[in-house]
């Protein structure tokens, strides 16, 4: 961006954008996420790593992205147990993935600070809207 | 500084394997349940004085376990901590590399003491993850986010370097006559790291797409490599710029960690069959020792002469193998 431009772009980012509370959150969120950078991307275009690929995430069932080989516990999670990603079952996912979903082979061990969950969460729903992955991009499993 | 917490060991559970293992040794097991509190550990490492010292990453914890009274202290590497690798060094003190604060630290093993080196603050956050020393005295570290670095302890000098091909840096060894390695799981790569300008050339397994996560050297420095995506293990030859490759027994093996012991037997993790798995390269053959319970979890594997160590992160667990 040229030396114009800049200010510009952050001056209308103020007058357009969320309240600053919100702000606050999803740059704090985008933190945490670099935690989860290594195996997932909220990019379409990064769709060749060990996690799944987290565009349109928000009402996906669990373990139901095209091309992605999930783990058989993660597969039964959404076809028999149906759970489907929303804020609350990220939350609980988040805070213990093992324990919602006995099996995964998401090797992050979890985030016990709610707070941190809250902000992951808050950065994702905004990033992820944005964001869907095409069908058959994503490939491997999660893990960290 | 805070007092170290001491605990003993709920309960140590003791039983034998029938499994004939190699050159008709026996392989027993034994468990350590870890305190609440220090429990779920990622890596593991053992001292040439018995002593276990592993990560207890979601709570900040380095834990210590000395196996012949159960006893585990737990030690706070600080607020925010959150370890993931640890390995015992030339010095006999174990060094961790720190994720929560971005940090190589070392911990005294008599005193207890905790010494930190930061990576530079421009780096930001790099996800560390695993560290090895060079024969030179010098720590080199992957941080999986991209990066990896050197720190030379007696200097304080820190250099990070940007991966080859970017995120993924996830395990690193040292060979016996010195080169270091590392694994990209992400990139699907192992690479050589050149000790005085810190270049990393890359080498490619050849399944594509397997998730190489850990590295580990026998005696004659070939690097054995868990490849996560496709349950492979493989082996590169230097010498002879070679690779072999083989499936993990069972119908979806995911291979995790891999250690290679002081018989050249290679031991891997399994996470599809919930079990450790020792392949002796002379037969090409499988031994499968699944754990006595789901969900085990084994992130990393080490040992020393006759005993082979497993972190069940799943079970709060640490699980030694005993060779005779």
């Amino acid at each position: 961006m040229n030396r114009l431009g800049r200010p510009l772009f952050l001056a209308a980012a103020l007058l357009i954008g969320s309240p600053p509370e919100v702000q606050a959150d999803t740059a704090r969120g985008e933190r945490v996420f670099q935690r989860c950078y290594a195996c997932h991307s909220v990019k379409p275009e990064e769709s060749n790593l060990p996690g799944p690929n987290l565009g349109g995430v928000f009402g996906r069932r669990a373990g139901s992205l095209p091309g992605f080989d999930f783990s058989p516990a993660m597969i039964e999670a959404g076809l028999r147990r149906h759970i489907v990603w929303t804020r609350k079952t990220l939350d609980a996912f988040l805070a213990d993935p093992a324990g919602l979903v006995p099996g995964t082979t998401m090797a992050m061990p979890g985030l016990s600070k709610a707070e941190e969950r809250r902000d992951l969460i808050d950065y994702l729903e905004k990033a992820t809207k944005a964001a869907r992955v095409a069908p058959g991009k994503s490939r491997e499993r999660v893990t960290r | 500084m805070r007092r170290p917490r001491v605990h003993l060991v709920l309960l140590v559970v003791f039983f034998l394997l029938g499994f004939p293992a190699g050159a008709g040794a026996q392989v027993s097991t034994q468990a350590y349940s870890l305190p609440s509190g220090g429990g779920h550990p990622h890596d593991v490492a053992v001292g040439r004085d018995g002593i276990v010292w592993y990560t207890a990453q979601g709570d900040g914890k380095l834990g210590r376990l000395d196996p012949t009274t159960g006893k585990v202290d737990l030690l706070s590497l600080g607020i925010g901590a959150s370890p993931h690798g640890v390995i015992v060094g030339p010095d006999g003190a174990p060094w961790v590399t720190e994720g929560g604060t971005n940090s190589i630290v070392r911990v005294d093993p008599q005193t207890r003491q905790v010494k930190s080196w930061p990576l530079p603050e421009a780096r930001g956050y790099v996800n560390l993850n695993t560290l090895t020393f060079d024969k030179r005295g010098r720590v080199w570290f992957t941080g999986q986010n991209g990066v990896y670095g050197r720190l030379d302890p007696r200097t304080g000098e820190m250099q990070v370097w940007d991966a080859p091909r970017g995120r993924g840096p996830y395990g690193i060894a040292t060979t016996p006559d010195g080169a270091v390695y590392y694994a990209s799981l992400a990139g699907s790569h192992i690479a050589r790291v050149d000790l005085d300008t810190g270049a990393a050339t890359v080498i490619e397994p050849p399944t594509k797409g397997q998730g190489a996560r850990r590295v580990w050297s026998d005696s004659q420095g070939r690097i054995w490599v868990s490849e996560w995506n496709s349950g492979n293990v493989s082996a590169f030859d230097p010498r002879s710029n070679s690779w072999k490759t083989w499936k993990l027994p069972g119908d979806k093996p995911r291979t995790y960690a891999v250690y290679v012991d002081e018989r050249d037997m290679v031991w891997l993790s399994d996470w599809g069959a919930n079990a450790m798995v020792r392949f002796d390269p002379a037969t090409e053959k499988f031994e499968v020792f699944p754990s006595d319970r789901p969900g085990a979890n084994v992130r990393q594997i080490l040992g020393r002469p006759g005993e082979v160590w497993a972190p069940e992160s799943g079970t709060s667990r640490l699980v030694v193998y005993r060779v005779k």
